[in-house]
């Protein structure tokens, strides 16, 4: 169900661009606030709320990475998996949160607190391992760091 | 008109003509998978990337414009390298389906693997990627998302020619694939046309699934019966029986076919076939049958000829129409010769369906407006009971009809019945919706109906009268010398 | 000397007290063929990754066309490349400064900056800055007075790489599959909404004002040879000092790297350096040592300065494994629209992963190799290229390792 805030916010979306395809990025990533996922029933009702063929946004949809399409935890953490990040150290973080967390790539947490996912390049590798939770970026990663962060998160 | 030259060939190409597409008039042969004449430009398969002169990259024929003065090699070692570099490519992921895909013997993988390719696989089978086989993608389709090398050329043709939009494609890289609604099937009455322009097995038709080999067919061309557009139209047949119709591109009638066209094969070896004649609520053979029909006739030409009516029709041929015609004028000799109300003739769905379901609409009218024939509402029913004519277009008029009705299906009716031909047994001559005149041909065959002409030439023998007109080919004499149109 | 990081400024207040928009006032005042004329004269090449002469792209703009576009590809996902992040983060306006006087200059009236998805906190920045710089009538209607509108659009990426690529990035903004385009028509003709566009670099964008200011001969004397100004260079890997340097292009990479970098950290060593992001090929610490950083020198190398994303390999990185990395990388980026690349790419990183697992044989490697070597050139982008480039070049040049795996005895992966 696309939430009343988006149903609100749509048309003003809408109005900061050319026309409503060039605000389809930004309307998924709308959408996407609400719930941290996009579900099949929210293109079904975008399409009939902008008139907009489903096979456009779903095709959409579908091409870019940072769309989730599944459930993810409250806090969604996205470890780099690319050369530099690599190099200093990404794989024991990812040891690091299946032993803390019990949580593999592409899984959820019982409780639903966090998920994990690999991405690729960042853009922020100079202070490599880099992470990101959310919509938050975390550099200069270490087990220590980690751990705090997670332990923070986890009282929230 | 720009000057190029191909493979040292001088070629003038036309305004606005792309490489490949000027090479092709010339008959110069491009491989190629994405592109399609009908369609935009994709330019995705790289098969047909040519080299020119004065360009360090190849590039591809069916996206570059001829331009005056441009020198292109088809021929070249670098051209040979790229179309097996293209091939391996797409052959990279490819299964090895061919034993159980229906388009073996006409895929595109494999004829250009044969002229361009043939090296060595150094994939196994193993690391090829998996994706969903045989899925139901509407009445007459199914998609098998391995087989598929991403052309696109179906999500055009649902975007560009029938302006639906089901089809897109799903994902990224090596995952992607086709894909529609959840739900939504392709039920546009001209999804079989994408089964014929995907290159490979991966759109396929249900209708011709595991049927016959593509290398057993036989082709003869014939025209749709389905509308007054009469599409142009290629039977692929084996041994008496028809598999599959095929449209035969054409400038001035069709590129494509419809859905509700391409199934009308299926009446000649239909359950509901008329196979027998029926006099009296006795069931013979067509011989015996006819005989019986003779006498009924002769009783009711003796007793009371006035309520006879003859009801021409625009769903048969010229030729039956005349035979029934001449048969009314000199045989009988009446002047009661109806036709069905006129029909507006148009495209009504943008692309090929007629208004008019029926054939040949335009003969009729003509000949109607050459001998003054009147319309069944111009007259009055009450005033016959003894109707000869086609079966379903009778029965709309005169359900208690106790004459002679001929059909290809079995009916209910009370009058004399007896089984004709269809056009795919025997040849037919049609007037379209735009006045072009063609004919079916003869592709099929059986022993339990015949021809109409040839039963009114037979009624006519019975009655000791004359008809210009012993074989079909003595129409065409009559054809010309009438003047019916042929544009 | 730097010319884009000499000066941070988080507002436009800061910007204008370190002489912020002076550029622009001047630009206002001068015919728009002019600018062009001295980018042109600068020899500015543009620092994406293409290299390609920034005065030449603006002059393909046609004049006599109503609706123009200039966009700014801020999209940064090369692989080691992080130097447009540092740009919006330290001075967005001269970012913003740089739009206006290009879009002053080709004619456009609206402009466009197409942020990567994952860039939320660069792309709340760049709204402030906008609007920061339409309070001040620096963009907007008849900016400082003169007849020139001026309008700048923040359009959001979510998550491709491919959308670095010029036509792709276009693709985007109009909410479809970043798939690029057949050229031609290049988009100086046939750009965004079919119109006359050009797409420059941050970076790019960010060293206009200093030409306006300064003149385009004097910016071509900075630098070496052809190779003209300042680079950022951003710098990633087991050095003392990673992060973003603006140097001027020329200086060898021995003097970079001792006296700028700081050397490999203790206990590290110097294997391979892949001098311009992840898709030139790669030079081992030997050559390295020997090339300066200009366009010239490494492409003398055999490499490319690319987008200066500089990754500094240790020895103890298995180059098989990184070579994996990079395969499984551009695997998942690529878009899928042309066979060569999608196939290709996806069928080298199964194969890296068998050479890297122990489970191939020798003739595997050349394999990969022919591969990455037949998808170049012959597809719609260079994104096979930039597979194939890391490839050719790791397998040519690491051999031995890549046969150590075959053999089961890599030393670096325990494998």
């Amino acid at each position: 169900m696309l939430g009343d805030r988006f149903k609100k916010e749509y048309k003003n979306i809408i109005a900061k661009f050319e026309d409503k395809n060039s605000a389809l990025l930004s309307l998924l990533h709308e959408i996407q606030k609400e719930n941290g996922y996009i579900k099949e029933e929210d293109v079904n009702e975008l399409s009939e709320l902008i008139d907009l063929p489903y096979s456009k946004i779903k095709s959409a949809l579908s091409f870019y990475t940072m769309y989730n399409l599944k459930k993810v935890g409250k806090y969604h953490i996205q470890v780099c998996r690319n050369l530099s990040c690599h190099i200093a150290g990404s794989n024991s973080l990812m040891e690091f949160i299946f032993d803390k967390l019990k949580l593999k790539e592409n899984e959820i947490t019982e409780d639903g607190m966090f998920s994990l996912s690999t991405v690729e390049c960042l853009g922020s590798c100079g202070t490599a391992p880099v992470i990101m939770i959310n919509d938050t970026y975390h550099e200069n990663m270490d087990l220590e760091k980690l751990e705090r962060l997670i332990d923070e998160l986890r009282k929230k | 008109m720009p000057k190029i030259i191909i493979d040292e060939i001088e070629i003038e190409a036309k305004e606005g003509e792309t490489v490949l597409q000027a090479a092709e008039r010339y008959g110069i042969y491009i491989p190629r998978y994405c592109y399609h004449p009908a369609l935009s430009i994709a330019g995705n398969c790289r098969m047909c990337l040519v080299e020119i002169e004065k360009m360090p990259k190849l590039q591809t024929a069916c996206s570059t414009l001829a331009q005056e003065g441009m020198k292109i090699n088809t021929k070249s070692e670098k051209v040979k390298k790229a179309r097996q570099d293209a091939l391996e490519f797409l052959l990279l992921n490819h299964p090895l389906d061919c034993p159980i895909c229906d388009q073996a013997g006409e895929c595109y993988l494999q004829d250009y693997y044969m002229d361009y390719g043939l090296y060595k696989s150094r994939v196994k089978l193993e690391d090829k990627n998996r994706k969903e086989k045989r899925l139901d993608f509407g009445q007459y389709l199914i998609l098998d998302r391995e087989r598929c090398i991403l052309c696109t050329r179906c999500v055009r043709f649902c975007e560009e020619i029938t302006k639906t939009g089901e089809l897109f494609v799903s994902n990224r890289g090596d995952h992607s694939f086709i894909d529609i609604k959840p739900g939504d099937k392709i039920n546009n009455n001209y999804s079989l046309n994408i089964a014929d322009i995907c290159p490979v097995g991966a759109f396929t038709s249900k209708d011709f699934r595991f049927k016959q080999r593509a290398w057993f067919l036989k082709e003869k061309k014939s025209i749709c019966l389905g509308c007054a557009t009469g599409c142009k139209i290629k039977a692929h047949y084996n041994e008496n029986k028809i598999y599959r119709i095929m449209p035969d591109p054409n400038i001035e009638t069709n590129t494509w076919l419809c859905d509700y066209g391409r199934m009308l094969y299926k009446i000649s070896d239909s359950r509901e076939r008329l196979r027998y004649c029926v006099v009296d609520s006795n069931k013979m053979d067509i011989r015996s049958g006819l005989l019986k029909i003779f006498d009924r006739l002769n009783s009711q030409l003796t007793s009371d000829k006035d309520k006879i009516l003859v009801f021409l029709s625009s769903n048969l041929s010229i030729e039956d129409n005349l035979a029934l015609f001449y048969f009314a004028r000199t045989v009988i000799e009446t002047e009661n010769i109806v036709i069905d109300d006129l029909k507006e003739q148009k495209i009504e769905d943008g692309i090929l369906l007629n208004t008019d379901k029926t054939p040949n609409s335009k003969f009729i009218y003509q000949l109607k407006n050459k001998y003054k024939l009147k319309t069944i509402s111009e007259i009055k029913k009450e005033d016959f009971n003894f109707i000869i004519g086609y079966d379903s277009e009778i029965k709309k008029y005169f359900p208690k009809n106790d004459g002679i009705n001929f059909s290809f299906l079995e009916s209910d009716t009370r009058a004399s019945l007896f089984p004709i031909k269809t056009y795919f047994e025997q040849k037919g001559s049609f007037i379209n919706y735009q006045g072009y005149l063609r004919e079916t041909e003869k592709i099929i065959d059986n022993d339990f109906s015949i021809e109409l002409w040839s039963a009114i030439n037979k009624l006519a023998n019975y009655f000791s009268k004359y008809m210009p007109f012993n074989q079909i080919d003595d129409f065409e004499k009559i054809i010309s010398k009438e003047g019916y149109k042929n544009k | 000397m730097k010319i884009i990081l000499e000066k941070e400024a988080f507002d436009i207040e800061t910007y204008i007290k370190n002489g912020g928009y002076m550029a622009l006032k001047k630009a206002i005042a001068m015919n728009p063929d002019n600018i062009i004329e001295e980018v042109k004269k600068s020899n500015l090449r543009g620092r994406g990754g293409a290299g390609f002469p920034t005065g030449l792209k603006w002059s393909f703009i046609p004049k006599n066309v109503k609706d123009k576009y200039l966009v700014c590809n801020s999209d940064e996902s090369e692989p080691g490349t992080f130097k447009d992040r540092e740009i919006i983060n330290k001075n967005p306006h001269m970012l913003i400064e740089g739009m206006i006087i290009a879009g002053y200059a080709i004619g456009a009236n609206q402009g466009y900056i197409y942020i990567r998805g994952e860039f939320i906190k660069e792309a709340r920045i760049l709204e402030k800055a906008i609007i920061e710089a339409n309070k001040k009538n620096l963009l907007g209607d008849k900016i400082l007075n003169s007849n020139f509108n001026f309008k700048i659009r923040l359009v959001r990426g979510a998550g491709a790489y491919i959308c670095g690529e010029e036509t792709a990035l276009l693709e985007s903004i109009l909410g479809k599959r970043g798939h690029p385009r057949l050229k031609p028509p290049f988009p100086a003709i046939k750009g965004l909404y079919d119109k006359p566009t050009v797409i420059n670099n941050v970076e790019t964008l960010a060293t206009i004002p200093y030409i306006v200011i300064n003149g385009g001969e004097k910016y071509s004397k900075i630098g070496v040879g052809k190779s003209a100004g300042t680079k950022l260079f951003s710098v990633s890997g087991p050095v003392k000092k990673p992060g973003v340097y603006e140097i001027e292009l020329g200086m060898p990479f021995k003097d970079f790297f001792e006296n700028y970098l700081g050397n490999m950290k203790e206990g590290e060593n110097l294997k391979a350096v892949i001098v311009g992001g992840s898709s030139v090929p790669v030079l081992t610490a030997d050559e390295a040592m020997s090339v300066n950083l200009d366009y010239e020198s490494l492409q003398k190398a055999g490499t490319m300065l690319g987008s200066g994303g500089m990754i500094i390999i240790p020895e103890r990185q298995c180059m098989v494994e990184a070579l994996y990395i990079l395969a499984r990388f551009y695997h998942h980026e690529s878009c899928g629209q042309c066979a060569p690349c999608r196939e290709g790419t996806g069928w080298i990183e199964k194969q890296l992963k068998k050479i890297l697992a122990g489970n191939a044989k020798s003739k595997d490697i050349d394999d990969a190799y022919e591969i990455a070597n037949n998808m170049m050139g012959k597809t719609i982008c260079p994104l096979a290229d930039a597979l194939a480039m890391p490839v050719m070049s790791f397998i040519t040049k690491f051999r031995n390792e890549f046969e150590s795996h075959i053999e089961g005895k890599c030393k670096l992966c325990q494998r």
